[in-house]
């Protein structure tokens, strides 16, 4: 790898993919601005990315960028031409244990789900997998259990 | 079977009367996994009917209980949920219940409560199981006792739909005790509700008549 990528972020105006990379042959720290062109508020930032990934000009430098961080940083800039805050977008992009999944809309609702599926995906087994168990039974004895901290709230929520 | 995925769904109710029939609804918050409990279920024999008008998916499955068949209709949420509250529609015949929690998420267990509620106001009778998903994610909290389920007297499932931990398992039990509630109902509200509806018709007329009389005197 020629070009190793060390952060990565955006710039609103104009709408731009911002690089830092370090450069193998000459080892110093370089700034790559990539522009975002043919993207408004109804592209579908995952095409977008992939586009910017595998561009001619910019692929090398962005070897080490995962696809999934570049399309982040399209619903990024897709989030502010749509008047989100910055603050808003970053908390759809984060998966909050606390935060009440029930009061989202479509769009944040799937941007969760798509955070949590990473983590099925890696867990999952699927029909095809050797060793497959279509009835897998486990048992977890119920001895020896201990109280649940989310029980621990006695109000009268009838817990 | 071809038939049920082309056709168009009927939301006529009326065939969860019939003895072969059992209708088995599932509870619980957006994101703990109702729909992939349910696509690992039926692994490749599913297809879901999306009911959008009504914020509805229904899965069929067919299986065979004391020799006998028994056709069984899931009715999953679609995003209904965000309401913190289902149509009485979606109870309504309904003869088990499952009620999905994420072991990742407080939240999602503390409003088990409200769903819980929400399902004896109109099921007071119906088996209801709790499960537990997403233990791939955290295998410890299988050591905790989870109250809840112990209060009400449910059974609690452990499950992964990732990895498919006792998913068939639930599934399985869960549709006997549907088919086993429904041979053996005495719920009270199903006996009143059969009632009123034998009672319907005339009564209305009756109704209206001795209004018509009531008007004419008072005139």
């Amino acid at each position: 790898m020629q070009f190793v990528a060390k952060r990565c972020g955006v710039k609103f105006s104009p709408p731009s993919v911002v690089l830092i990379y370090e450069s193998k042959d000459t080892k110093t720290i370089r700034k790559r601005i990539i522009p975002v062109r043919n993207f408004s508020k109804c592209s579908d930032c995952c095409t977008a990315a992939n586009r910017m990934k595998y561009h001619v000009r910019h692929r090398e430098y962005l070897e080490g960028v995962t696809l999934a961080q570049l399309e982040r940083l399209h619903i990024v800039l897709q989030d502010h031409m749509q008047g989100r805050s910055l603050e808003h977008t970053l908390a759809s992009l984060r998966l909050d244990p606390e935060e009440d999944l029930n009061k989202l809309d479509d769009e944040d609702l799937a941007r969760k789900k798509a955070q949590m599926d990473e983590l099925f995906e890696c867990n999952r087994r699927q029909k095809d997998d050797p060793g497959f168990v279509y009835d897998l039974e486990v048992e977890f004895k119920a001895e020896g259990r201990e109280p649940c901290s989310w029980d621990e709230e006695t109000s009268d929520d009838g817990f | 079977m071809a038939g049920d995925a082309s056709g168009i769904p009927d939301l006529d109710q009326e065939k969860y009367d019939a003895d072969e029939q059992v209708k088995i609804i599932c509870l619980g918050d957006s994101a703990v996994g109702k729909s992939k409990l349910m696509e690992r279920f039926l692994i490749d024999g599913y297809r879901p009917q999306q009911l959008s008008t009504y914020a509805l998916t229904l899965y069929k499955y067919t299986t065979t209980i004391d020799s006998k068949a028994v056709l069984v209709d899931f009715w999953d949420t679609a995003g209904q949920e965000r309401f913190q509250s289902m149509h009485p529609s979606y109870y309504h015949k309904a003869h088990a219940c499952i009620m999905v929690f994420d072991v990742q998420r407080k939240i999602t267990y503390k409003n088990l409560t409200n769903w819980y509620l929400e399902l004896r106001e109109y099921r007071p009778e119906i088996p209801c199981v709790v499960v537990a998903n997403k233990i791939d994610a955290d295998m410890k909290v299988t050591q905790r006792n989870f109250n809840f389920a112990k209060k009400q007297g449910l059974p609690l499932y452990f499950v992964s739909a990732a990895d498919g931990t006792n998913v068939v398992k639930m599934f399985k039990e869960t549709i006997k005790m549907a088919v086993s509630y429904k041979q053996n109902s005495s719920d009270f509200m199903d006996e009143v509700m059969r009632e009123l509806e034998n009672f319907e018709l005339e009564p209305k007329k009756d109704l209206l008549e001795t209004t018509e009389e009531e008007l004419k005197a008072e005139s």
